[in-house]
């Protein structure tokens, strides 16, 4: 098992609030990544999401608010097994931290866990990238995922 | 093969790779173009044994490859499966970068709207 942390940093001309809400709400988050998103935004909400149909070889993920701090903190953590609290060593933790900045938002984007359990789900989710296809302003603009892996053994 | 085995085989060669000392471990056998594990304990601040066992590891998902070479084994980097967990390591750090390119771009679209 491993440990390890994507960082990513995006800058976005929008106000903080505004930045907080698209992160948060379940209504925004299926826009953004899931197919569907079914959690209240407060913190200790367990919830899931779901990618592609589940009836048709999707998954359902789940998904646990852990902190809500409007405008300024939002994680929760996924991947947890179905039936069980997430916590430190059974689930992914994602942390947006939000920083106003030139009428904008700095948004941080922090990833940490055990990287193995990222993989079922990373395949997942590589199935059911269709209804990303329209979204082609997101050119794949990418600095090598293997340079800002940071693991602790 | 299964998707079941694919998948294990996957978890393992995540996890392989995701160790940083077998990560130096590679570079070096990159470098050097191959080695033994007594070669590459001169060069690193762990025992010859750890190394070798770091080895065993790469040699079953088959990130290296190992030939005789008197007493020990000689071991060269496998390219194609190299290439392969970059490759795979890749998938999940652009997915997080296409995640937030599309926040941003729905957070922008919403800025818009309340200017207008």
């Amino acid at each position: 098992m491993e440990f390890g942390t994507i960082e990513r940093e995006i800058y976005v001309e929008a106000s903080p609030e505004i930045v907080f809400e698209v992160v948060s709400s379940p209504d925004h988050l299926k826009q953004w990544w899931p197919d569907d998103a079914r959690y209240d935004p407060t913190p200790g909400s367990a919830g899931e999401i779901v990618f592609g149909d589940p009836e048709a070889g999707g998954g359902v993920v789940p998904f646990t608010v852990v902190d809500a701090r409007p405008p300024r903190t939002f994680s929760f953590r996924w991947t947890h097994p179905a039936g069980e609290t997430a916590a430190e060593g059974n689930s992914l933790l994602v942390t947006f931290d939000l920083t106003p900045s030139r009428g904008g938002t700095l948004l941080k984007m922090t990833e940490t866990g055990f990287r193995e359990m990222g993989w079922e789900i990373a395949v997942l989710e590589q199935q059911y990238q269709e209804h990303v296809k329209g979204w082609d302003f997101f050119l794949p603009r990418l600095a090598p995922y293997v340079a800002t892996l940071r693991v602790r053994p | 093969m299964s998707a079941a085995v694919a998948e294990k085989i996957d978890d393992d060669l995540w996890s392989a790779i995701g160790d940083p000392t077998r990560r130096r471990m590679l570079d070096l056998l990159l470098i050097d173009g191959d080695g033994t594990a007594t070669t590459l304990s001169q060069q690193m601040p762990v025992t010859r044994q750890a190394v070798a066992k770091h080895l065993g590891v790469l040699d079953r998902v088959g990130l290296v490859r190992a030939t005789p070479a008197g007493r020990e084994k000689r071991y060269r980097v496998d390219d194609a499966q190299l290439a392969r967990a970059v490759a795979q390591l890749s998938s999940v750090g652009s997915a997080w970068d296409a995640r937030l390119q599309r926040i941003k771009r729905i957070a922008e679209a919403i800025q818009r709207t309340q200017q207008d």
